[in-house]
Formats: C-alpha cells, sequence, structure tokens
C-alpha cells in the first residue's frame, strides 16, 4: 500500500472538551478496580486515574486524508503508548491536538496489516501538558 | 500498603493478581468512556463484527494494569505505559496481572517494569511496559 | 554454547526492551536460563553499525547483529546479514519472495531460517498447505517463546515430515521474556560466522526454559 508520508506529524483536527465533572473521573475509576480515595471520592484531593486521558481524542479519530486502501475498513486498536503530565481534576478542560504520527505495513498472525499511529496531545485549560497517547490502530 | 524505592531491586516480580472480568464489569467500564459499543457490551453484536462474543476495550486493560500497578508504587507513580494489545479480552473469566521490576534508576528515583495480562490458559493478552516515579 | 537466537530490542516497532536490559536479567536469572548469548533479529530492518562489543565485555555474554523478515512463506530470521545482502533484499518489504530469500541470501555468505512455523498466516506451515516446498531450507524454530497453544505441536509434524534441523528462541519483546526459549551449540559461537557455520550444518537444538523457576 502507498503511504504519502507527508501527512506525518501536520496536525489535523484540534478540540476543546467540557469541563471535567467529579462523577465521571470516580466513575471511571471504578469502573478499573480503583479504590484509592484520591480517585474514587469526591473532595479537593480527587484526580483522574492516570487512564482517563485514553478516552479524549478530537472531533475525528482520523485525518481525511488517510491512504485510500484503508478508507472504509474498521481498524483495531493494537495498542497504545501513554506518556503522563499533570493529572486531570473536576473542572478541567481538556484540549486535544491530534496528527499521524506514522503509517507502516507489517504481517501477523492476523495476515497482513497496515499501522497508522494517531497522536493524541493532550494539555488543560492552563496550558500544561496532561498526556500524550500514541494510539497504533491496525487495518488488515 | 505500596513499596518505598530503597525497598525494590530489580528483578524483584509484583505479586500477581487474579481478577475475575465479567461482562458488567466491562459494560460499567464502556459507559463510563463512552464507548458503549456492540462489540464492548453485547456478545451477539460483538459477533456481527467478525468477534467471538463481546470483548473488553484495550483501554480497560490498561486501566487494570494501572491500578495494579499503582497499587504496589502508589497512586500517581505511574508516569509513562506502553502496550501491545495481543490478543482479545473476552470476559467472563479470570487473568491474572503481572509485572517485574526490569530497571531501576537510582538517580531519577524512577523503575521501569515489564507488566502484562495473561488469560486463564495462559495467553499473554495484553504486554507492555512501565515507568513508575517515587518520591 | 547455548545462544537465544530470536528477540527485539526497543529498536523493532512492538518491542521496548533495551539490550542492556537483556544482558541483566540474563545476569540475574543465570540458574534458570543458562544462556551465553543472544541474537538480536529487529522487524524488517538491519543496522549494520551497532555495536555491542561494550556490553559484551561487561557482561561476557555474546550479543549478535541478525534481521527477522517477511516473505510470502512467512517470517524468517536471516544470519549473517552483510552488505551485499542488503542491497539485494528490501528488508522492509513485507511480501519478499521466499525461495529467492533463502537462495540468494545463502549464496551471498549468510542463512535464512524460517521462524515460528507453526504461527497461523506468517507461519510456514500455513504456507506449505498450499504452496510448493522451499528448496534449501536447513532448520525451522522448533520452540518460540511466543508460540500459542497447539502451534509449537505443529513444527514437530513439519519437521518430522521434513527432515529440518530445529532450533529455539524466545521472540522475546519484553525483557521478561528473554531466554525462555533457545537454542543449543556443541561449538563455541563467538561471531555471527561461526553461528552461521553451525546453522548451515545444522548441528543446533532447541532448548525449552520455560518450566524452570529456582526458588
Amino acid at each position: 500500500m502507498e503511504f504519502d508520508r507527508s501527512i506525518i506529524g501536520r496536525e489535523y483536527d484540534r478540540a476543546d472538551s467540557e469541563a471535567v465533572v467529579a462523577e465521571e473521573l470516580i466513575a471511571f475509576a471504578k469502573a478499573v478496580g480503583e479504590t484509592a480515595p484520591c480517585y474514587t471520592e469526591d473532595g479537593p484531593d480527587l484526580v483522574g486515574h492516570p487512564t482517563f486521558c485514553l478516552r479524549y481524542r478530537g472531533r475525528k479519530f482520523f485525518p481525511d486524508n488517510l491512504p485510500k486502501g484503508l478508507l472504509g475498513r474498521m481498524s483495531f486498536d493494537a495498542g497504545k503508548d501513554l506518556d503522563l503530565g499533570v493529572p486531570i481534576r473536576p473542572g478541567d478542560r481538556i484540549h486535544v491536538s491530534s496528527c499521524v504520527h506514522d503509517l507502516y505495513e507489517k504481517t501477523g498472525r492476523s495476515g497482513s496489516m497496515s499501522f497508522v499511529v494517531v497522536r493524541f496531545t493532550l494539555t488543560n485549560q492552563s496550558g500544561e501538558h496532561v498526556a500524550t497517547i500514541d494510539n497504533r490502530m491496525m487495518y488488515r | 500498603m505500596s513499596k518505598t524505592f530503597d525497598a525494590i531491586e530489580e528483578g524483584d516480580e509484583l505479586e500477581t493478581r487474579v481478577l475475575f472480568l465479567s461482562k458488567d464489569q466491562v459494560r460499567a467500564f464502556a459507559r463510563a468512556t463512552g464507548v458503549d459499543f456492540p462489540r464492548f457490551t453485547d456478545d451477539e453484536g460483538a459477533r456481527k463484527e467478525g468477534l467471538p462474543g463481546m470483548i473488553a476495550p484495550g483501554n480497560m486493560s490498561m486501566g487494570l494494569l494501572t491500578t495494579f500497578i499503582e497499587t504496589w508504587a502508589g497512586t500517581g507513580s505511574l508516569r509513562r505505559l506502553g502496550s501491545t494489545f495481543r490478543g482479545l479480552v473476552l470476559p467472563d473469566q479470570e487473568f491474572h496481572l503481572c509485572a517485574v521490576v526490569t530497571e531501576k534508576d537510582e538517580a531519577a528515583r524512577t523503575t521501569e517494569l515489564d507488566t502484562w495480562m495473561e488469560s486463564s490458559d495462559g495467553e499473554r493478552v495484553v504486554i507492555g511496559t512501565a515507568t513508575v516515579s517515587f518520591d | 554454547m547455548i545462544l537465544d537466537l530470536h528477540l527485539h530490542s526497543e529498536r523493532s516497532d512492538d518491542s521496548r526492551a533495551p539490550v542492556e536490559a537483556y544482558m541483566k536479567i540474563l545476569q540475574r536469572k543465570r540458574a534458570e536460563r543458562a544462556l551465553d548469548g543472544i541474537v538480536l533479529t529487529e522487524h524488517r530492518q538491519f543496522d549494520p553499525s551497532r555495536d555491542f562489543r561494550d556490553l559484551e565485555d561487561r557482561y561476557g555474554m555474546v550479543i549478535l547483529n541478525a534481521a527477522e523478515i517477511e516473505t510470502d512463506y512467512g517470517h524468517m530470521l536471516v544470519f549473517g546479514v552483510n552488505a551485499d545482502i542488503l542491497a539485494r533484499f528490501d528488508f522492509t518489504d513485507v511480501r519478499l519472495p521466499a525461495q529467492e530469500v533463502v537462495t540468494e541470501i545463502s549464496r551471498l555468505g549468510g542463512i535464512a531460517l524460517p521462524c515460528h512455523p507453526g504461527r497461523p498466516n506468517v507461519g510456514l506451515c500455513a504456507h506449505y498447505e498450499s504452496k510448493s516446498t522451499l528448496e534449501g531450507v536447513v532448520a525451522v524454530e522448533a520452540l518460540n517463546g511466543g508460540s500459542k497453544k497447539g502451534e509449537d505441536a505443529r513444527v514437530a509434524e513439519l519437521i518430522r515430515e521434513r527432515g529440518y534441523a530445529a532450533y529455539g528462541g524466545s521472540d522475546a519483546h519484553l525483557v521478561s521474556f528473554v531466554g525462555m526459549c533457545a537454542t543449543e551449540f556443541d561449538r563455541e559461537i563467538r561471531c555471527m560466522d561461526d553461528l552461521v557455520g553451525e546453522l548451515r550444518a545444522g548441528k543446533c537444538r532447541p532448548v525449552d526454559f520455560r518450566q524452570r523457576r529456582v526458588a
């Protein structure tokens, strides 16, 4: 498959979330088996579980100019790399900047696969780095 | 009680956590994260997508591994987590969460861990590494 | 002499293992996995400038540099990569012609051996179901540390049928899994030429360290 590598690194989307509310932080933490009070109890010390940030994406997950051979095909989450900054707190608004970080092909148990690595860079309303998330999306 | 940095040695194995991952737990996660798509909530819906049944999202596996690691290292200690989703995480079975300390950086007060999630038949469905920092 | 013939460092897209971390863990786990060295087989690439002499001296182990490539008969490990081989084949191509790979790499001084042959889609067994036999295959990976249930058994059948020699490798992408499967040689292996020579002669046998845990 031909990849236009010029799309790599170019921001294709940016978006801002609604303000984070305590209830959603708590519901998430409990859903991943967390019991630590700082993640599960409302109050001034409440922060988001480290992986809460994985829910954020821009208005669109992929750019419009993905290689033509991938359009319309189902993709699967093959893995993620998460680099953490400051924790998310109630009231935070998360800004997401999206770009394609890498494109490559390989073969594996599932046969021939094309990979699109989409990078989300998250900052909060104060401009602090919240997280960088590389999503490895697999097409087969 | 979480571990102190000085007590950690390279090669330390975290005590394996055995957890039963139920379908209801997966559905709760899907609702809490706004990904309540058929593949994460309903067996029949998942089969229509070519899957053997409903599956847990990869993000959930990362969440479970993070909870496991931070129980050992302390809340707020995770700095980085990289994961590869090698197999489908089919709920209604036991999973083993495992980790090993592979490196200890005295100057930075961080440790590197290998971490993985095994299904009940020993298949490593999620593998990855983590960086954990200590005060 | 025992070497892990198949593992990946952070150079491979799905591994996060620094080479020195492999050395440290092998030092610590010597009672369980008595290896003398490793061979790095990075996915779809080969960097001839990699120099492990410092690590070899510090840890007293052999560290050799090879590659894992992708062909129309599944994945293969290439040992003895040299400039001629790199000029002849683009290692980033995921559809290299397997028969040419086996024949030409041998002619150019190296050796290409199928790895994880029991694995669906990327193992030799699957391709032999519908394609002709590859000429010149000397050995296949009988034990792979990443094998799922039944895959190694499928390979045992392949070896019995075809008379291939057998080797082993961990296929580690994480530090912890290095050396779980490996290959034993009667001769000392100090460099890649030594390794290629023994593999060409089929003088190797797989070793399984997966069940051994020392309290």
